[in-house]
């Protein structure tokens, strides 16, 4: 399980490796689509990176449609890592 | 049928020896040679040829993420040569957008770096998800010219006609004929290759790559030489912005010279051996399609890569085509075999080795291969007034080309 920091983090570091996002401009308000200029292709290399960096499997969840702001995926990453901790029903 | 005439105005390099025309001419000129151990390849234990022709000194990043997203090395130097061809030639965005311009790019595969590496990730669980999109753009066979199409906006016709190390020769006859027969005004041709231990593998395991040279790298490779043991891998991108003789002229356009003939035919039964027959019937069949006869051409540039079969084959042919009485040299001793950008940085060398009134001599070239005499082996700079050039590039598969240029008093 990642902390929320951590969440934070490594997010923001696939933002900088990837899709060269200046540091100081992720600010959890920031709009991948508005701010940072990212397009439909660029959406799908980051739920790849976001996959790989979390060790998560997220490219056929329908929340990732939803994603828009810094804030938005950091609390979507941290919800699908909550479910895949907590125990199944027998 | 009158075909139209297709003239040279403008034309951008990224080499190993610059990464401008100007700068990769002077190199050639100055006899410089590219070639350099390649530490990196070190790790290869069973890859015998640790030298390559690198391109060095090239910062991506003057392309916009956006675009750069989808290019592997071979794209950006596509790119970057491209719009020092279009600046040469003072051609307009409107003009670079135009449906009548088009792009020929090609490579004798996709990205093999991103190739590669998209196969480790890809190998340990066959997990298809951590490929990125990107990665397939740079993987496919057309991602040069798609990607040039893309960073500038091209809206004609793109062509990416693959044919290993005859890559350019196609795309640059493929432009020609596109103007000539009326389908477009003008077209970006050429070639881009980048360098992978996995290319310089495959021609070792056909003992085509040298191998005798990792500790004297300048002395590899050596065309025609008594002492060759093969090619050497380079990489970069070599564009050619070819347009309609009249477009150019009612544009007051630089024109570096003209395309006059092209022809590419199949030697039919080798995949991987040089076809002296093959070979002639390619140089005679440009010569014929062209109304110039051998006699004409006051100098040939030879594919000659330093392969022992290859550079003899070649030698047999232009030996049978044109006897002793024509210059002839190689670029790959300064080079390296840039692969699917030799053509077409070649032409752009031997382009402006026609503009300085020079012909420059094959690198390397110290003790002619007996195999190989016959023809005249150009070894020092000469001064020379090139008026008609005839420059060859052959490829596995059995694919031969060959490209006529004329200078000065047509044009």
């Amino acid at each position: 399980m990642f902390t929320e920091a951590e969440i934070v983090q490594r997010t923001n570091k696939v933002l900088v490796e990837y899709f060269e996002i200046e540091q100081e401009r992720l600010v959890p308000t920031a709009h991948i689509f508005q701010d940072f200029g990212l397009d439909s292709l660029d959406t799908v290399d980051l739920i790849v990176a976001l996959q790989k960096e979390f060790d998560v499997t997220i490219r056929d969840d329908e929340r990732i449609r939803q994603l828009g702001t810094l804030q938005s995926i950091y609390s979507f990453i941290a919800a699908v890592q909550q479910e895949m901790n907590t125990p199944t029903a027998p | 049928m009158e075909f139209r005439r297709v003239v040279i105005t403008g034309m951008g390099a990224i080499s190993p020896l610059g990464n401008e025309v100007g700068s990769m001419v002077d190199a050639v000129a100055a006899g410089q040679c590219a070639t350099r151990i390649i530490e990196e390849w070190q790790k290869y234990p069973m890859l015998r040829s640790k030298v390559a022709a690198p391109v060095l000194g090239v910062d991506e990043k003057i392309i916009p993420r956006q675009d750069r997203r989808s290019m592997s090395k071979m794209s950006i130097y596509s790119a970057l040569a491209a719009k020092q061809a279009i600046a040469a030639a003072g051609l307009s965005d409107a003009q670079v957008q135009s449906e009548r311009t088009g792009c020929v790019i090609s490579s004798t595969i996709g990205s093999t770096n991103t190739l590669a590496s998209s196969i480790e990730k890809l190998l340990p669980d066959y997990d298809i998800s951590k490929v990125t999109t990107m990665e397939f753009f740079q993987c496919i066979s057309h991602t040069a010219a798609l990607n040039v199409a893309n960073h500038l906006t091209i809206r004609g016709m793109v062509y990416s006609p693959s044919a290993a190390c005859a890559s350019s020769m196609q795309s640059i006859g493929m432009g020609y004929d596109l103007i000539r027969w009326g389908e477009q005004d003008r077209v970006l041709c050429g070639g881009a290759e980048e360098l992978h231990p996995m290319v310089t593998g495959s021609f070792d395991v056909l003992y085509a790559a040298s191998k005798g040279f990792n500790d004297r790298p300048q002395q590899t490779p050596r065309p025609f030489d008594r002492d060759r043991d093969g090619l050497v891998c380079g990489e970069g991108a070599g564009i050619l912005l070819l347009e309609e003789l009249e477009h150019a002229q009612k544009r007051n356009a630089p024109i570096f010279g003209e395309v006059i003939g092209y022809h590419t035919c199949s030697t039919g039964d080798q995949i991987s051996q040089s076809n002296s027959a093959a070979m002639i019937q390619c140089m005679t069949t440009a010569l014929n399609k062209a109304g110039v006869k051998a006699s004409e051409v006051d100098y040939v540039n030879a594919h000659a890569t330093a392969t022992p079969q290859g550079d003899c084959a070649e030698a047999e042919a232009i030996r049978t085509i044109f006897g002793s009485r024509t210059p002839v040299s190689s670029f790959k001793g300064h080079l390296g075999h840039t692969l699917g950008a030799a053509g077409a940085l070649e032409s752009i060398v031997c382009v402006e080795m026609a503009r300085r009134n020079r012909l420059f001599p094959t690198h390397n070239l110290k003790n002619l291969d007996p195999d190989c005499a016959g023809i005249d082996h150009v070894v020092e700079t000469r001064e020379a007034r090139t008026r008609t050039l005839l420059k060859n590039g052959f490829a596995f598969g059995g694919i031969n080309a060959t490209l006529l240029y004329r200078f000065n008093d047509r044009t």
